[in-house]
């Protein structure tokens, strides 16, 4: 069997500025035991590989065009999963409140749905959805209400994994 | 990452949809074929009103909001479109001005036709700059977008061969000009129809269909071969086409072999099409897609037609039934299945978007009725049929018939259009206070 990756691509994130740490920190708190993370950046995120490192994941990284990077952190050995709640920084994403799986709703449904369930979140609270597709109509109006996500389609391609914040 | 509404793909569309009544009034009283002969100047008025002034207008409306989806990126320059529609539009006229001159209905005003030249590359060239640095900058990986990238290679061979055509028709170019000109519209015309919008519209169909129907996306694979095949077909017609042309040789070689190919794109693309309607979870299809589904069988149809007429070896004689079959019944009739949704779609976008999820507001589904726009697609699939058969059996009349019918089914279906935008046929129960209908001819964004 081989290793499994949960897919993380912060670039929209960095391309408008923002921090990915909190949104990496997030994810490392949902992985599975033996899971590793596929990142993506606009750059190669070498301050990480070091906090990495004291989590417990290798790293290996490829460039890709654009100077754009995909970065793999696969856990050393077979150990327990290597965070735990005390090691996160305090902006962390919380457990989502609500999940919703908007696979098999006919568009534009998931994004219905999904702009409904946000506007329930209270601050800070978060919500993820699985959907058939990136749902790039969605993304501009998330951002218009001061919502941020954080998403990526599984390593089949067959679901698109989206994690919504509201505003603090 | 996202995509927001294009501004102007509503006008796009309104400007296309005008010169799909010109063109359909022209053909009903009987200006260009099959009153007057397939290559004079008052067809190629009929032709070109068609095919750029309405499928590709059409088409390239659709690809600035339909692209950025596709990819999940922004358009690389949303100030272009307007730039390129007054360009286009003026160099439509110039050119539709420049048949005229040959067709002695206008005074000899033969520098109109590299006029028209030039602003029609001029617009297309903002066109397919725009698109294509989109799809690069996304480096997205293979799919439909590939497609439309296909496409715009082959609009751009279809107008360079035009521009040719043009400035051998004004009288300049020379000998070489001349002999293209000679030999050279076949293919024109397999690059126009079927390279730029064929292959941009079977990418198109791919997304669309997968999304409405709620398909699984057809493999990558798979795409890359239908890809490979379409482009392989449309580039042995240029390339192929361009070079025994430039030895003096016959082209029949070329367009039996590629004729060939193109039979083996579209069964590959028919499978994949195939698979799309077989793994779908909707099981009651919207209108859009099942008058998807006449264009394709209008598409299968001409494909049939073709391969017969090939064996009784009349197909000379009938191409104008095969070429009105493709236009009309494949593209048109996608083209107007598709934007029967998109139009509902982008509208519902447009005005309910900033409310989603604060109040309740109506569904896409609402701002249309269905019922009363599938009997004006029914007329219009049933009218271009006709015609078709009009032409086959060369009986001018009932291609005038035929051609009337089509013209008030596509009124019909526009009536339905603009009832969409403006939300008149939103249930008044249904309906948030405080939100008005959008602008008609463009997104206010």
């Amino acid at each position: 069997m081989g290793q499994s990756y949960l897919d993380l691509d912060v670039r929209p994130i960095l391309r408008d500025g923002g921090e990915p740490f909190s949104v990496i920190m997030a994810a490392l708190a949902k992985l599975e035991p033996a899971q590793g993370i596929r990142l993506y950046a606009t750059f190669k995120p070498i301050p990480l590989f070091a906090v990495m490192a004291e989590k417990g994941f290798s790293h290996a990284e490829t460039e890709l065009e654009g100077g754009e990077w995909e970065v793999l952190f696969t856990p050393a050995g077979t150990q327990a999963p290597p965070t735990s709640s005390s090691a996160q920084p305090t902006d962390a994403w919380p457990d989502p409140v609500v999940r919703l799986d908007s696979r098999d709703l006919d568009p534009p449904e998931p994004m219905v749905r999904i702009l409904g369930a946000a506007e329930n979140l209270k601050p800070g609270e978060t919500l993820s959805a699985l959907l058939r597709r990136e749902p790039v109509f969605l993304f501009p109006h998330l951002e218009k209400r001061g919502f941020r996500w954080l998403g990526g389609f599984t390593s089949d391609g067959s679901t698109y994994e989206l994690t919504v914040r509201a505003p603090i | 990452m996202g995509a927001n509404l294009s501004k102007w793909t509503m006008s796009y569309f309104a400007v296309a949809i005008a010169w799909l009544i010109l063109a359909e009034l022209l053909m009903t009283m009987g200006f260009g074929f099959p009153y007057a002969a397939a290559e004079a100047p008052d067809t190629l008025v009929v032709v070109h009103i068609v095919c750029i002034g309405w499928l590709s207008m059409a088409m390239c409306g659709a690809l600035f909001q339909f692209v950025p989806v596709l990819v999940a990126k922004p358009l690389f320059a949303e100030g272009w479109q307007i730039p390129a529609l007054v360009l286009l539009t003026v160099g439509l006229v110039a050119l539709l001005g420049g048949f005229m001159v040959l067709g002695g209905r206008l005074p000899a005003w033969l520098w109109l036709l590299p006029i028209a030249a030039l602003f029609l590359v001029a617009g297309f060239g903002l066109v397919v700059v725009d698109l294509a640095i989109t799809v690069w900058r996304a480096r997205a990986p293979m799919g439909p977008a590939y497609f439309v990238v296909a496409g715009l290679c082959s609009l751009c061979a279809t107008a360079g061969l035009g521009s040719a055509f043009a400035c051998a028709l004004a009288g300049q170019g020379g000998q070489a000009l001349g002999t293209l000109l000679t030999s050279g519209i076949p293919l024109h015309a397999i690059a126009g129809l079927g390279g730029w919008l064929t292959l941009t519209a079977m990418g198109v169909s791919y997304r669309l269909l997968a999304m409405f129907m709620l398909s699984s996306d057809v493999d990558g694979r798979r795409i890359r071969t239908t890809l490979i095949a379409g482009s392989a077909t449309i580039g042995l017609v240029v390339a192929g086409g361009l070079l025994v042309i430039a030895m003096e040789t016959r082209i029949d070689v070329v367009l039996v072999s590629a004729g060939l190919l193109g039979l083996a794109t579209l069964a590959s693309y028919g499978r994949d099409i195939l698979s799309l309607y077989h793994s779908r979870k909707r099981t009651k299809l919207e209108l859009n897609t099942k008058m998807a589904a006449w264009g394709l069988s209008s598409l299968v149809a001409a494909v049939l037609l073709a391969v017969i007429l090939a064996i009784s070896r009349t197909f000379p004689a009938h191409l104008e039934a095969f070429a009105f079959l493709i236009a009309f019944g494949w593209l048109s009739g996608l083209v107007l299945a598709k934007l029967y949704k998109i139009v509902a779609f982008l509208t519902w976008l447009e005005t309910y978007g900033p409310a989603l999820g604060r109040i309740a507001t109506p569904r896409v589904q609402d701002l249309v009725i269905e019922r009363r726009a599938a009997k004006w697609f029914a007329a219009y699939f049933l009218s271009v049929w006709s015609g078709t058969v009009a032409l086959l059996l060369d009986q001018p009349s009932m291609f005038r018939i035929a051609a009337f019918a089509m013209t008030v089914a596509t009124l019909g279906i526009v009536r339905q259009l603009i009832r969409t935008r403006r939300l008149a046929d939103v249930a008044g129960s249904l309906r948030p206070s405080g939100i008005s209908a959008p602008h008609l001819l463009y997104a206010s964004i």
